[in-house]
């Protein structure tokens, strides 16, 4: 080969390697290739050689010239590659930063906890019905088999707005109005808002109730302790323990107060010394239902006939389910609003 | 009811331990409350104290020897009998009082009886202990010897002292016209006329069943007492008891029943222990009046019933042995049927229903086996109103809202202030007996909550704050009857608060607040139904930020900044607020969604800027617009509102976007020129509106 084309050929190779942009290997694929560049001119002197010697130097050159071309190219593509990974390392951020966005707005606790509840009785098929807050003597009490001057009425301390009309002392009239509108089979929780004359760290004079209940042909006491069952489990714990004890309540016969496992100690404390629980006071159970078959006078007093229907009844504090799930102790924190508990929900 | 172990195994035998006793209790249905050792000193007792929470049904069991015979039935234990022989056995003269029933309907049955040489003194340790860890203070020897006996058989007693009856006629009868009573707290008492009194002669010395009077009280010097051992009927006791809010150990008893055929036993219970503790001897024989002999109450029992009530299987055998252990006379009836004839003491077991309650309870509520009744598939689809207060709580909560509960109550001056949609001044509802006078009424709005949460609050120098309650309202329908509706209140104030490196929101103001209406309109579905007006806002809010709403000629809400007299009246910055009508938006089924298909050319954007009046409403030139009904106009948008630098005063800049879009082809731009130059023409003409550059 011609010493000079050797010569620019190397020198070619040589300066694509020092190209340091883009631009610069541009301009070297002008200087060399393009329609003025040192191989194009030496390509155009083909034909002052002689015509043998012309096949081979031009398939030499023609050589070069692809050489160079690939050469160019894999310069352009190393130096993108280079120029990107500067622009990367370029931007690396902190990870550790806070994100960056619009504080969510909370639902309420006791919202959180009779959706729950709700969510677990629909599961079962059961439908939600709502009553009145300023209820009539006649629904609060005297239907549920609780006339004037039962003892029973001091069970629970009444607000008056009139000389008939109450603030409702539980969920139990919505019973009553459901059952005067239809006929069974019946299967029904009715959440909301109770009131009481008290007030004091373990007493709201409003608080909220899920009352429930289910009537058809032949519903027994066990399905009662069946459906309680399978409820508590869900809202608690799979294996919680869960018993039923005979209890009164004038709108149910027989009756039960339903207790699950102490959740702070796991019912330990029952076995153990006295008083080593402040949840349970050392009894190792907590009480979180009343409950039972109701009643046939109810019954009578809605007009179905307790020979040929049978059901159970049952009613909740959602206050008291919510402060064991979240562990809250003065049920006042509910109504005070304060943003930095309210914000301990999700 | 508080009752000591040790005396309670006196009338029943029992081995375990303490909490064995309490749990054994407690799962038959009297819960044991609390369970505690404790000790004399005078006289080295060792006991325990249990207290028994006895249900309002269970009079029975307000006794030593009620539980007892609970415990023996639970068991199958043996009651232990006291020796029985009567004091007044030997007695053969008649006793020197005489006994009238004179309103049998509230006494069934009145027993007494004489005794003397008593001598009025200090009741031994071993007496003082028992009552006093049974909650009772110990008075003297009689009156603690009426006390104990009363604890241990359920039936309450009353000691006269003999000499200051001055008649010795006992009279059992309605106060009618005697007035006033002075009870043994020296209290004045009033009486009303049915209730009931013993009398001696035409003087009173005891309120039936409650309290004995001042002037017949037994006291150092007593010689010789009446003991008085009655039934009065339980509903005649809790009347009076309640009207004049005196309770007492007694008249507890007497208004759960008492059993009438218990008296006799309990004058002889206690005379021998006055004989004991203070010499005392029967004079004459018992007197004992008893007009009203209750019938005992006979129950048909079926088999079947009890088994279809409770769901398990129980066999004829073990139902007798069950109510025959609580004392039950019980003969069969044919083939699954039983006649029942309970105890007199169990007044609370007079159906079917309460027996198949006590087989269920003795036999242990842990021996009938949970099952789970077959569901019925009603078709319903989860209650809307709950789906939709759920979408509402999620919606705000993305808005940054959280969520608020509050008591109900309110005062009657803030239900002035804040009378929520009741501006004509509908009443409020009352509370007849509040727990404070801030709570005397119930709320017509709910914006008080709100506003005591926000100072609450504030006082932790929170940046903003954004709450809603969702709760109801209540007041009077011009008929007096109570009305009560769910609203939706929120109350805005500050800047949202982020979170992350420190970026400066704009904060609150007339248009986040009424933005956050038309959320809530278009969550509930009917956004385009309702219409936005100033006219007629609530004097609570400020009159130039403020909006109502209004559907189907009825407010249903109102947004705004509070009136700054009120928010400076409170020391608080000013804040926003909305109420609505939550039942009244959602009664309304949800707009029906039906989808346009997608267009298939693009649309061309034109802006354009006008001078206008202060007090030109921008939404005249969209309705216009809209109105011109053209074809190629696809929508307008106001973007800007400007008052300030290059605009004269009593004026602002308002900024619009008008997209245009053909559905058959692409708009040329000389087109659309041309259509823009045609509106912005005519419409500086007719709102007297200046083009700006
Ligand atoms: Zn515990």
């Amino acid at each position: 080969m011609d010493e000079s084309v050797e010569h620019l050929r190397d020198e070619i190779l040589e300066r694509i390697g020092r190209c340091a942009s883009e631009s610069e290997v541009e301009q070297l694929r002008v200087d060399a290739l393009g329609r003025k560049g040192q191989l194009t001119q030496l390509l155009r002197g083909l034909k002052e050689l002689p015509a043998e010697d012309r096949p081979k130097v031009g398939e030499q050159l023609n050589q070069f010239r692809r050489l160079a071309e690939e050469r160019i190219e894999q310069r352009l593509v190393s130096l993108k590659a280079e120029a990107r990974a500067r622009m990367l390392s370029g931007e690396k951020v902190d990870i550790t930063l806070p994100g960056s966005r619009w504080e969510r707005g909370r639902i309420h606790p006791l919202t959180l906890a009779m959706d729950e509840i709700i969510d677990i009785f629909l599961g079962m098929g059961f439908e939600v019905a709502r009553g009145p807050d300023i209820e009539d003597d006649y629904h609060n009490f005297e239907a549920l088999n609780m006339p004037k001057d039962h003892p029973a009425r001091d069970m629970q301390d009444t607000f008056f707005v009139s000389q008939n009309r109450v603030l409702r002392t539980h969920t139990s009239p919505v019973q009553i109005r459901t059952m005067e509108r239809r006929k069974p089979p019946l299967q029904v929780i009715a959440p909301g808002a109770v009131y009481r004359h008290d007030d004091d760290a373990t007493h709201s004079p409003m608080f909220h109730q899920v009352e429930g209940f289910m009537v058809d042909r032949r519903i027994t006491f066990a399905d009662l302790k069946g459906v309680l069952t399978h409820f508590l489990r869900q809202v608690f714990r799979e294996d919680a323990g869960v018993r039923f004890r005979p209890s009164f309540f004038p709108f149910t016969e027989p009756s039960a107060e339903v207790d699950i496992a102490c959740v702070i100690c796991g019912g330990k404390s029952s076995t153990s010394n006295q008083s080593s629980c402040r949840v349970c006071k050392g009894s190792g159970w907590l009480e979180i239902l009343g409950a039972g078959m109701i009643d046939p006078e109810v019954f009578r007093f809605v007009g179905y006939d307790p020979e040929k229907v049978s059901g159970f009844a049952f009613g909740m504090g959602v206050e008291r389910i919510a402060m064991l799930k979240f562990g809250i102790e003065d049920i006042r924190m509910f109504f005070q609003n304060d943003l930095r508990f309210l914000r301990q929900f999700r | 009811m508080k009752l000591t172990l040790n005396w309670l195994k006196e009338f029943v035998a029992f081995s375990g331990s303490p909490q064995q006793m309490a749990e054994l209790l407690t799962m038959a249905g009297l819960e044991v409350e609390s369970l505690a050792p404790v000790s004399s000193p005078e006289d080295q007792q060792d006991d325990w104290a249990l207290e028994v929470a006895v249900t309002p049904n269970r009079g029975d069991c307000l006794s030593i020897q009620g539980l007892a015979r609970e415990v023996a039935a639970l068991r199958g234990a043996k009651l232990k009998a006291k020796a029985t022989a009567s004091p007044f056995a030997a007695a053969r003269a008649e006793a020197p009082v005489k006994v009238e029933i004179r309103s049998p309907r509230c006494c069934r049955r009145y027993s007494a009886a004489v005794l003397d040489s008593v001598q009025v003194g200090a009741s031994p340790a071993w007496m003082r202990f028992r009552l006093e860890t049974c909650g009772i203070r110990s008075i003297n020897n009689v009156v603690d010897v009426t006390n104990y006996v009363m604890l241990e058989t359920g039936q309450p007693l009353h000691a006269f002292d003999l000499d200051r009856l001055g008649a010795k006629r006992i009279v059992v009868r309605q106060a009618a016209e005697i007035g006033k009573f002075v009870t043994l707290d020296e209290v004045e008492r009033e009486l009303a006329p049915e209730d009931l009194l013993i009398c001696d002669g035409d003087v009173p010395v005891a309120l039936a069943g409650i309290m004995g009077g001042r002037d017949s009280e037994v006291h150092a010097g007593t010689p010789a007492l009446l003991l008085e051992s009655a039934h009065f009927e339980p509903l005649t006791i809790r009347r009076t008891a309640k009207r004049l809010a005196l309770h007492s150990e007694a008249s507890h008893r007497f208004e759960r029943g008492v059993d009438a055929e218990g008296t006799i036993y309990a004058l002889d219970r206690a005379a021998s222990l006055l004989a004991q503790v203070a010499g005392a001897r029967p004079a004459g024989r018992v007197v004992d009046r008893y007009p009203r002999r209750a019938k005992a109450a006979s129950i048909l029992l079926r088999r079947q019933r009890a088994q279809d009530i409770l769901g398990v299987e129980l066999s004829a055998g073990e139902i007798e042995k069950i109510l025959k252990s609580l004392g039950c006379k019980v003969q069969r009836r044919g083939k699954g049927a039983f006649q029942v004839a309970p105890p007199s003491a169990r007044g609370d077991l007079s159906r079917e229903a309460d027996l198949i309650e006590e087989i269920a309870r003795l036999r242990g509520y842990d021996k009938i086996p949970p099952t789970l009744p077959v569901a019925r598939l009603h078709g319903e689809r989860a209650d809307a109103r709950l789906r939709g207060e759920r979408a509402m709580r999620s919606y705000l909560a993305g808005e940054g809202l959280t969520e608020t509960i509050h008591l109900p109550f309110s005062s009657a001056e803030l239900n002035r202030r804040f009378y929520g949609f009741h501006r004509d001044g509908a009443a409020a509802v009352a509370v007849l007996n509040p727990l404070v006078q801030e709570s005397a009424e119930m709320r017509l709005s709910l914006l008080p909550g709100l506003i005591e949460d926000f100072k609450l609050n504030l006082a932790q120098r929170v940046k903003g704050f954004a709450g809603y309650a969702l709760g109801k309202v209540f007041s009077l329908s011009p008929e007096g009857e109570p009305r009560e509706r769910q609203q939706l209140a929120a109350l805005v104030y500050g800047k949202r608060e982020r979170t992350g490196l420190r970026v400066e929101p704009a904060p609150y103001s007339f248009l986040t607040a009424k933005g956050l209406v038309e959320g809530i309109l278009e969550q509930v579905g009917i956004g385009e139904r309702v219409a936005w007006t100033n006219s007629a806002v609530p004097a609570f809010l400020h009159p130039g930020q403020s909006a109502c709403l209004e559907l189907d000629q009825r407010t249903v809400g109102y947004v705004g900044e509070i009136h700054p007299d009120l928010s400076e009246g409170l020391s608080l910055p000013r804040y926003g607020v909305l109420e609505l009508d939550f039942e009244g938006l959602v009664q309304y089924p949800p707009s029906q969604i039906t989808v346009r298909s997608l267009p298939r050319f693009p649309s061309v954007e034109r802006d354009m800027a006008v001078v206008v009046d202060e007090s030109f409403q921008a939404r005249r030139i969209i309705d216009w617009i809209k109105s011109l009904g053209h074809s190629l106009i696809e929508n307008v948008e106001v973007f800007d509102h400007y008052r300030g630098a290059n605009i004269p005063a009593g004026k602002k800049s308002l900024a619009y976007t008008i997209s245009y879009r053909a559905e058959d082809r692409t708009l040329t731009d000389g087109e659309v020129q041309a259509l823009h130059q045609e509106l912005l023409s005519q419409m500086s003409g007719l709102f007297d509106a200046q083009l700006r550059g």
